[in-house]
Order: C-alpha cells, then structure tokens, then sequence
C-alpha cells in the first residue's frame, strides 16, 4: 500500500464515526434519490402505457380537435381510411388504424346505481394497432370474435336535438324496449369499472348505454352492450374510463356510413330516426392512430416521438397531428419534470452540505496532524503524496456512500416487490408500486458522491499539500 | 579529512516576513560542511540555530545566497525533486513529537524509506540492525506513543538513518529530555558519527550538551561569530 494510501486509512480509521455519518447520509440521500426517480419512471412508464393503450405513438384528427379530445370528442375525419393507407405506403414499418369514439353513459334510471361515463373506444378487432396489447391484458371473459353481433345492418334508435337542453323522455329505455329482438352490442369493459359498479358490471351482463355520438352537437343514441370481457391495463383510472367495442359497431352507431330510409322532424326537438338500414363507410373515424416501429437506438425517445410527428404531418399538412409525447405531457409529463427538479435540487443540497462537512473535517485533521505532515515533507514526501492523503480519504467516502445508497436503494426495491406493497387507488382498487431504475440515476449515484466528496476534499488537501514544511514542523515545537 | 564539502552554504540570509516587521533570522551565513564531521551549533534563543538547519536540511530556501549538496545547487532544483532529494540525503532527528504515535516503532523506522520507493522487505532488515545499533530492537513492534522520551529520540535516530543520508540534522535532540536520558541520545549521535561515519549537525543551547561538537559554530542574530574547535 502506498504511503498516501495507509496514512488516507489510518485517517479514516481514527475519524470513523464522523465519516459513518457522513457516509451514511450521502449514502441514504443517493438511495432516496435512486428510489423516487426510480418510482416517477414506474409511474411514467405505467401512464406511457397507458396513454399508449387508449391512443398510440402519433394521432391524427381534425384540426379543430385538442388533447383533450382524443379520450372520445374527436369531430369526424370523413378519409380517415385514406390517410391511414396513405401513412401505411408512405413509411413502411408504420402501422395505421382508423380509430372511432364516443363517450357513453350507463346506469341512468337503476335503482341504487348512479349514473356513470365512459369513453368508447372502437376497435379493429383483426387489424388495429392495438389488438395484440388488449388481448394480454384481458382478466376475465375474452377477446372479440367474428360471430360476435358485431354489426345489425340498421341505425338504432337515434334523435338528434338541436338545441341544448333536457333529453326527451323518450331516450330512457327505449333501447331496451324498441330493439328487444336485436342482440346487444359486444364490449370490454376494465376491471376498475367493474369493481365501481359491482352489480352492473361483469361478465356476462347486458346494459343500456346513452351515446354520445357527435363531438360538436348533440347526437344521441341508445344502444344495448353485452360485457364480453374485462381488461386491466394496470392504471385503475383508465381501466374504469375506457370501454373497447368493435369499430364497425361504433360506426353503425354513430351513422357512418350509407343510410337508407327517411327519419322524422319532431317539432321543438329535432330529428329522430330508428332501425334506417344502414352501411357502414370504414372509410369513416374519428381519428388515425399510428404505431411506429421503435427507433434503433432509444436515447432520445422524445426527440424521436416529435421526429415522427413532423414526417407525418408532413404528409397531413391540413390535419391536427398529436406525437405520443404531447399526450404524455398533458398526461403527467409536466408534472414529472417537476418533481424531477425537486429531486435533483433536494439530492444537490444535501451533498452540497456533506461536502461542507467533509472540508471541515479534512480541516480539522490537518490542524491537528500539522507536524505530521512536516515530518513526512522533511522524510522526502512530495507535495502530491501529502495531497493525496486526503484525496483518497475523498475518494473512498465517495465511492462507499455512492456503492452503499444503491445497495440500499436495491434492498428496498426488492423488499417492496417481494411484498408486493400497493397503494390505495381510486374506487378501492390498488395500485401496485413497482420500480423502473434508470442506468442514468445510478451512475449519477455514483459519479456524483464521489466527484462531491473528491472535491470537496482537495480544498484541504492543496492546503495540506502546498504547507511549507518548516512551518508544519514549528507547530508543537516546544520552544524555538 | 579536509576534501569536498557535502554542504555548502555561501552568503545565505533568510529574512521572515517583509518591510518593517522582517525579521533577519540568517545574515550573509557562510560556510562548509565536511564528510564525518560532528558540529554543535550554538547560541541564544531565537539566534538563528533552526533557520540555519532548515536552510541545511532543504526545508527551507534562503532569501540570499546559494546552498550547495555535494556540489550541486540547490536553488536550481524544483521544488519536487528537492523533496526527494531531501529523503535521500539528509535524515533529520528533531526535538519533541517525533514520531507519528499510531505507527509501530518499526513502521516509523522504514517510513522515510518507503516514501523513498524503497523495498518494504529490505528495509525492514535494514531497520532491525538501525534499531539493534539504537538499543531498543526488543520494542520494535511496539505503538510509538507508547515509548518514553529518551526511547523515542532513540528511534528517530534510526529512522533518521535508514536512507544512509550524507548528514544528520538533529534539532535540539535533547530539548525534551532529563539530563541522564540527554547524556544517552548524545552518546548514541556520538557513536554513529564514530562507526557509520555519518555527518552530524546538532543544536544544542545547552552548553553541557553542545560540548559533544568536535566543531562548534556560534550564532548570534543569524551571524555567525564563532566557526572552529570546539573547546
Ligand atoms: N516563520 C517565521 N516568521 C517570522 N519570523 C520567524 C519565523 N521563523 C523564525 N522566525 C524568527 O527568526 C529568528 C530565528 O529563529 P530560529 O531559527 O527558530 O531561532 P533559534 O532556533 O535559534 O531559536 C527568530 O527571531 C524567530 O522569531
Ligand atoms: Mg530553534
């Protein structure tokens, strides 16, 4: 072991309290650190996830539509089936889906069951984007089939009002009673909604749905849904909003599409049309979704999603288009950045006050051991060995607490999972608190403590160093 | 006896501090010291006596004037290689606090060698025999705080030894000690001069102790007023 090396140990030996201390609070602030950007990622990753369930990596609506627009009000796209094409042949790799929507209103008129909404989401049961991922996440019952009533080949009873203002009576239940011998509409209902709406909701049951169906205006439906099954995307919230139903179904519902028959002006209130033969245009949505193949290399998964934006856009020029990070940032994204700031700024200061205690510490040994230090420049040590000395008592308070903050924040992690801790989530469900470690934090958990406490251990240790020897061996000196 | 010096000190002054409050500690000091040689350096407190050994010993660098090691001048060498040279050629024995109490005597002994880059495994051999030569090898595993005054300086003294420096630079060695122990520790410099050869230069205020000096140089306000025999 080198002179710098053993006189660095015997230091640390002789201040091991302090430097326990010190170490330890460095190391439980890398720790805490690593832990909370660790849960912000899980919890980014679980909305990712989700806002990628609900919608994908880039959406296309009208220009009139906002964000808030793409969870059901989107206005209709009469070429949405063009431009899904168009994408496909322009960027192979891309995949294109014509999505339809609707928000829905279930429960009206139950006894002891207040009314409650959902988004409907309509979907390609062969060939949407997101086929694969919702079939993974069905809990109960199962997936859409073809000999599912997906489409009747007539409208449902539709009145269209033209004002805003009470619905007329002849909405509530009607589905129920004029469409008996129709079979309901198949759905997939999630979990969350489920367990809100526990005698109302499983699979199996039929119910009533009030839709509606024009973003701009006020269309409304009645149609009757059979639960065919339960998904769970892992986010309680979405779980209890979002409602799958086959696309085709959607569209017949909202008429888009080819309508034969006449419907009837009630004066005062609007139209109101029923049981009009209908085909339905799949050419017709209410939005585009696309899904991107991943980039080859995922430093920059923002840049990359507003890359993507701007090529499709620059085929779409007249629509809106939405990259999956624009929902992210309306999701939670500005929230995340943030708390991320927060966390940094925490995590600053307190190293910063290590630090402080460090160079004190250093201080302080170097009065005291100030004719030892003479005696080694008087043996032949060079200023650097001296420097040293305290260096390496830097280098390992460093190392320990940035090695010791991550083992710690590892047996967290593992104790949380191998217990499978879960929050209270709205409504009685649970979400379960999981972890996703980013390589970045750690080698920040690293670099950092060391870097901090190397630095703030050469302050005192170029003192030490550049002292000149005759004025180190003075000290102690009984008399001149 | 008379060949070439191995220090050399030609018109050095050291002056502290600067304007009206410097203080001279060194003025215009000449002189040579040769192989073997066993010099007291003498005078009142505050005369000079330590300035001079520092200037000696590369400790310190003079304000004026040139020190010479074997020849060499030593204000042309940088500050690093002065620290090695410093290791190498020269072992100091100072007065008090003297060795680093956390450290077996044995680890004291060898420490100047190892910051020299030097063999752990030789030098260890090398420190045994210093410590042999010193009478106190049976405390060699011993903490250095654990030993008396007299036991300590005696270490020092072998440790000022273990890279065969060209000199000895002993400041007031016996500053911390009773009478009887002093006597020792002057007895051993005495011997060490005598069977190793080894150039000793030692400050004593302590006419009884000073008397050891085959050669004594008087100092009064960093002249030098008395170069010769001791007598
Ligand atoms: N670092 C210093 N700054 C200012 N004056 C000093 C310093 N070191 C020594 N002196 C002065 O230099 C003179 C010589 O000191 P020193 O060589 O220690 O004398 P001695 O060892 O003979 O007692 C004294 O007057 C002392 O006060
Ligand atoms: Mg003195």
């Amino acid at each position: 072991m080198s002179i710098s090396r053993s006189f660095a140990w015997s230091e640390i030996k002789e201040h091991k309290l302090i430097y326990t201390v010190i170490i330890l609070v460095i190391a439980f602030t890398m720790a805490s650190f690593l832990l909370e950007n660790a849960y912000i990622n899980y919890m980014m990753q679980v909305v990712n996830e989700t806002v990628k369930n609900v919608t994908a990596d880039v959406i296309i609506t009208n220009p009139d539509c906002d964000v808030r627009d793409l969870y059901g009000t989107e206005t209709t796209m009469k070429n949405a089936g063009e431009i899904a094409r168009l994408i496909e042949e322009r960027f192979p790799g891309y995949k294109a889906s014509v999505r339809v929507t609707a928000q829905a209103t279930y429960g009206v008129g139950l006894a002891n069951e207040s009314a409650d909404g959902c988004t409907l989401q309509g979907i390609d049961i062969h060939d949407d984007v997101m086929v694969e991922s919702l079939k993974k996440k069905i809990v109960a019952g199962r997936f859409f089939r073809d000999d599912d009533p997906i489409l009747r080949g007539h409208t449902p009873l539709y009145i269209k009002i033209n004002a805003p203002g009470n619905l007329p009576d002849i909405v509530y239940g009607a589905g129920q009673r004029l469409l008996r011998e129709d079979e309901p509409y198949p759905v997939i209902v999630g979990a969350a909604a489920a367990k809100v709406h526990p005698s109302i909701i499983s699979v199996g049951k039929e119910l009533d749905l009030y839709i509606c169906a024009s973003a701009r205006g006020a269309n409304y439906a009645s149609i009757r849904v059979k639960i065919i099954g339960l998904y769970e995307s892992g986010t309680p919230t979405i779980d209890a909003m979002i409602w799958f139903i086959p696309a085709d179904s959607l569209r017949e519902i909202k008429c888009y599409g080819k309508v034969k028959g006449r419907s009837w002006i009630i004066p005062g209130i609007g139209s109101f049309h029923g049981f009009n033969p209908i085909e339905v245009d799949r050419n017709m949505g209410d939005a585009v979704i696309v899904k991107v193949p991943p980039p080859s290399i995922s430093i920059d998964p923002i840049g990359y999603s507003e890359e993507v934006k701007r090529r499709i856009q620059s085929i779409v020029p007249d629509l809106k288009v939405f990259s999956w990070h624009d929902l992210l940032v309306y999701g939670a994204g500005s929230m995340q950045d943030v708390v991320t700031i927060l966390l940094w700024g925490s995590m600053g200061v307190t190293l910063l006050l290590c630090g402080a205690a460090i160079k004190y510490v250093m201080d302080s040994i170097i009065i005291r051991k100030m004719r030892e230090i003479g005696s080694l420049k008087a043996f032949g040590a060079r200023d650097r060995v001296i420097f040293k000395i305290f260096l390496y008592q830097g280098l390992f308070i460093g190392s320990l607490s940035g090695v010791l903050g991550i083992l710690i924040a590892i047996l967290v992690m593992k104790i949380v999972n191998w217990y499978g801790i879960s929050m209270q989530f709205i409504a009685g469900t649970q979400l379960k608190i999981g972890f996703v470690v980013n390589w970045f934090t750690v080698a920040i958990s690293i670099i950092l403590p060391i870097l901090l406490s190397i630095a703030a251990a050469s302050i005192p240790a170029k003192k030490a160093a550049m002292l000149p020897p005759v004025e180190a061996l003075r000290r102690g000196e009984i008399s001149l | 006896m008379k060949k070439e010096p191995i220090i050399e000190l030609s018109h050095v002054t050291k002056i502290y501090g600067e304007y009206e409050k410097s203080v001279i500690a060194l003025n215009d000091v000449s002189l040579k010291i040769f192989p073997k040689e066993f010099i007291a350096v003498t005078g009142p407190s505050g005369s000079g006596k330590s300035t001079l050994l520092h200037c000696m010993g590369l400790l310190d660098r003079p304000t004026e004037g040139k020190i010479f090691i074997e020849g060499r001048d030593v204000s042309r060498i940088s500050g690093k290689d002065i620290a090695v040279l410093r290791g190498k050629k020269i072992g100091f024995v100072f007065q008090s606090h003297n060795l680093i109490p956390r450290l077996t005597v044995i680890e004291n002994v060898i420490l100047p060698g190892l910051i020299a880059g030097r063999k752990r495994v030789e030098l260890e051999k090398k420190a045994i025999e210093l410590l042999r030569e010193v009478g106190i090898e049976h405390r060699a595993k011993h903490r250095g705080a654990h030993l008396s005054g007299g036991e300590q300086q005696r270490v020092a003294i072998a440790r000022a030894l273990i890279n065969d420096p060209i000199i000895v630079l002993a400041d007031e060695p016996t500053g911390a000690l009773d009478t009887e122990s002093s006597k020792e520790i002057m007895d051993l410099l005495e011997e060490m001069n005598k069977n190793r050869g080894v150039t000793v230069v030692f400050v004593s205020h302590d006419p009884e102790i000073a008397r050891y000096g085959r050669r004594r140089i008087e100092l009064v306000d960093g002249s030098v007023t008395y170069d010769g025999v001791n007598r």
